[in-house]
């Protein structure tokens, strides 16, 4: 059980910010996945807190005990990289075994240990083998299996599953997710992978250019991002985001678009002459058929996606869309269709990019 | 118009074969990516294209013309090569021109060129920049702008994406393809990754083990696929494959897997079946039905869930059946998320595709129960 904490924590590399000021709490006994597009800030953040960097300012607590200067030997964590590590020349059950020869424990716990990582990461078939025969997922299962052998209260990863093949991705993942259930360990996940994060994630904090923007649960921040980036930076591909004026009649604001038959009103947004409507490609309707809510588009591209999906792109008045649809109905679209943009499906921003507390209704 | 044609082109590499008497043809003005999975030969098929490589025997022809002995000089195509070595202490723009100041050509025409391609990719605003100032997607598009600055029209593409993160690589999908029709080029792009074919090809050619297994339209070869290695490897998640055997039971042909057994129908050229015989049986991930509750005419089984991998949308879900590994994908609905537990899955006999072992040929398919 272990809590983790930065507080206003800032990395400078010369003239170049790499963490700006991040305050968050890591919660214990959870998977947090540091999540953001490369030189975000968020390896140096994972860094900070293993001790293998030092912050320009700002301080990490474990448990309230503040460590921003231990060094990373007595801080009590583990850490897996993207390379893993492990003793090349040995076989699968000594790189095991040889963190725990360091901690004085008796030979039934250190036994028992080793049986339980092993089944954890489901390394019985490979537990003699030598490490030069493994696979770089294998490998990694390894390094994982040794880092957690040692218990420590926390555990760090930086991009574990890079390195590895397509073929082995899938079993890794599944390994890290079953170790993460059975250990209850903090867990604090660094990828720029948003499936990944979306996978293994008990909650995600989303990371842009040195900040967070975002902490929040997988499913939470994919359909409410507090901002255009996390509405872009998930999904595949993310958000359309489409700018609009908002028109003021008496106390309510309407808003007049191409990609809805009538004026929608819009509730709570005050103050913002200007929002961007976010909607995502899967929850945008395609059809040949005219509906009362469609609007008329022209496809300008299609292509087969994940699933056997098409991925279109419709031209609806001034505005570009991308729409996702089932492979049936993706096969015979094309030319002329009629685009429905489900109200329900929408997430308004305001100009600055922000999202706007404000419902939408048809009357 | 076809832009290039193979006809029985081999190579070799000290005895090595490492093409196998490949003939096929691209036509014109058309998105054409040659896919493959990682050490293929599909590398070699696009250097023997830019006179880097000779063939051990064949010809090949550009235009129409044999250019099998025709030095890269020559042949008139761009070229953006895999891994984007940008010259350090060079502008962006003299990074694009680089091609066309080595063909020497004036400084007027390069600037006009330059500006050309660099609005297409929209590194306008980068020209005087130096490339340790830029991103990674950046970069790429620099690369890519310098293998397009010379005019012509067939361009070569060498898995250009390959290294850069998934979100950087959406964006440039677009803006190849953008690219390819307005400049009214042929393009020939290699790429290992499924997705990016399917993104980006009008007609692809899928090479194996040093073969062109395929080749035709992109949706002909994703809906009709011929060959084993395009219904497994041209799609995201993968083809699941089973072996099978084919036998006779009361004049019905029937399919038998470890997992299910069901009526099957063999194309006539294929002959008659006399004796059991082994089988290739492929099923897409996304004609597994999951959660089966009322299974008519479908071949159910119970499946262990071993992991859902979300991508927002749409989730993959890795089975385990009886010690099969399944895979499927289901649209993401709501907040549904599972953990581990088993459930029915279930597959129309219809949706599976029966394959030749040896051969890797499409013979046949399941029939309705």
């Amino acid at each position: 059980m272990a809590e983790v904490r930065v507080v206003e924590l800032r990395k400078e590399f010369g003239p170049t910010v790499a963490v700006r000021d991040v305050t968050t709490t890591f919660p214990s006994s959870t998977v947090t996945c540091l999540l953001g597009p490369s030189g975000c800030g968020k390896t140096t953040l994972l860094r900070m807190i293993a001790g293998l960097e030092e912050p320009t300012r700002g301080d990490v607590y474990f448990d309230g005990e503040r460590v921003t200067h231990l060094p990373p030997r007595r801080r009590n964590i583990g850490m897996v990289f993207q390379y893993p590590v492990v003793y090349p020349g040995t076989n699968v059950y000594r790189n095991i075994e040889l963190p725990l020869l360091e901690e004085k424990l008796d030979a039934a716990e250190r036994q028992r240990r080793i049986d339980e990582v092993v089944a954890i990461l489901g390394l019985e078939d490979s537990l003699y083998k030598e490490i030069a025969q493994l696979d770089m997922g294998t490998r990694q299962r390894v390094a994982v299996a040794r880092t957690v052998a040692r218990q420590p209260a926390i555990i760090l990863f930086d991009e574990p599953i890079t390195n590895v093949d397509v073929n082995t991705k899938a079993q890794l993942k599944r390994a890290l997710k079953e170790m993460t259930k059975r250990l209850k360990k903090t867990v604090i996940y660094v990828t720029h992978d948003q499936t990944d994060a979306m996978t293994l994630a008990d909650q995600i904090a989303l990371m842009k250019d040195g900040e967070i923007v975002q902490v929040a649960e997988p499913r939470a921040l994919y359909n409410r991002p507090n901002n255009v980036f996390g509405g872009w930076f998930l999904g595949n591909p993310g958000m359309n985001f489409l700018e609009h004026d908002l028109e003021i009649v008496g106390d309510a604001r309407r808003l007049t678009s191409s990609l809805f038959p009538t004026p929608v009103w819009v509730h709570g947004a005050s103050d913002a002459p200007r929002v961007i409507v976010g909607i995502r490609p899967e929850n945008i309707r395609l059809s040949s058929e005219r509906t009362p809510t469609a609007v008329a588009g022209q496809v300008v591209r299609k292509a087969i996606t994940v699933g056997g999906r098409y991925l279109f792109t419709v031209q609806i008045g001034e505005h570009l869309l991308r729409a996702k649809v089932e492979p049936d109905i993706g096969r015979q679209l094309q030319g002329e269709v009629w685009a429905e943009c489900p109200i329900e499906w929408i997430t308004l921003f305001r100009s600055d990019g922000h999202r706007l507390e404000a419902s939408l209704s048809l009357q | 118009m076809i832009a290039v044609e193979f006809r029985e082109v081999s190579k070799a590499y000290h005895h090595q074969l490492v093409l196998q008497n490949v003939s096929f043809s691209i036509k014109a003005g058309t998105f054409a990516v040659i896919f493959g999975p990682p050490g293929c030969g599909k590398s070699v098929l696009l250097r023997l294209i830019t006179g880097l490589e000779k063939p051990s025997s064949g010809r090949i022809l550009l235009r129409g013309v044999d250019v099998t002995g025709v030095s890269p000089g020559e042949r008139n195509i761009g070229y953006v090569p895999q891994a984007f070595a940008l010259y350090p202490h060079y502008s962006v723009r003299d990074n694009v021109a680089y091609p066309l100041a080595l063909m020497g050509v004036a400084r007027t025409e390069i600037d006009s060129s330059v500006r050309r391609v660099a609005e297409m990719l929209h590194i306008d605003h980068l020209l005087d920049k130096k490339p340790h100032q830029l991103s990674g997607g950046e970069k790429q598009r620099v690369a890519i702008a310098r293998g397009i600055v010379k005019q012509t029209e067939i361009y070569v593409l060498d898995d250009p994406l390959t290294g850069l993160d998934f979100k950087l690589r959406e964006q440039l999908f677009d803006d190849l393809k953008q690219l390819q029709q307005s400049l009214q080029a042929t393009f020939i792009y290699t790429t290992s990754d499924p997705i990016e074919a399917l993104m980006l090809a009008d007609q692809a050619a899928i090479v194996d083990s040093g073969q062109v297994v395929e080749t035709g339209p992109l949706e002909q070869l994703y809906w009709e696929p011929l060959h084993v290695r395009t219904m497994e490897l041209l799609a995201f998640p993968k083809a699941n494959l089973l072996s099978g055997t084919l036998f006779v039971r009361s004049d019905q042909l029937w399919c038998q897997t470890d997992l299910f057994t069901f009526p099957a129908r063999i194309d006539p050229a294929v002959g008659a079946i006399d004796e059991a015989r082994p089988v290739q049986v492929a099923v897409r991930p996304q004609h597994i039905t999951f959660g089966v509750t009322e299974p008519d005419g479908l071949l159910t089984c119970r499946a262990q869930v071993m992991l859902w991998e979300d991508l927002g949308g749409e989730v993959i879900v890795h089975l385990d059946v009886q010690g099969t590994r399944l895979v499927t994908v289901v649209s993401h609905d709501g907040d549904r998320l599972l953990g581990d537990e088993t459930i029915t899955i279930g597959i129309a006999p219809t949706a599976i595709v029966l394959f030749e072992p040896d051969t890797g040929r499409r013979i046949g398919q399941g029939v309705g129960m």
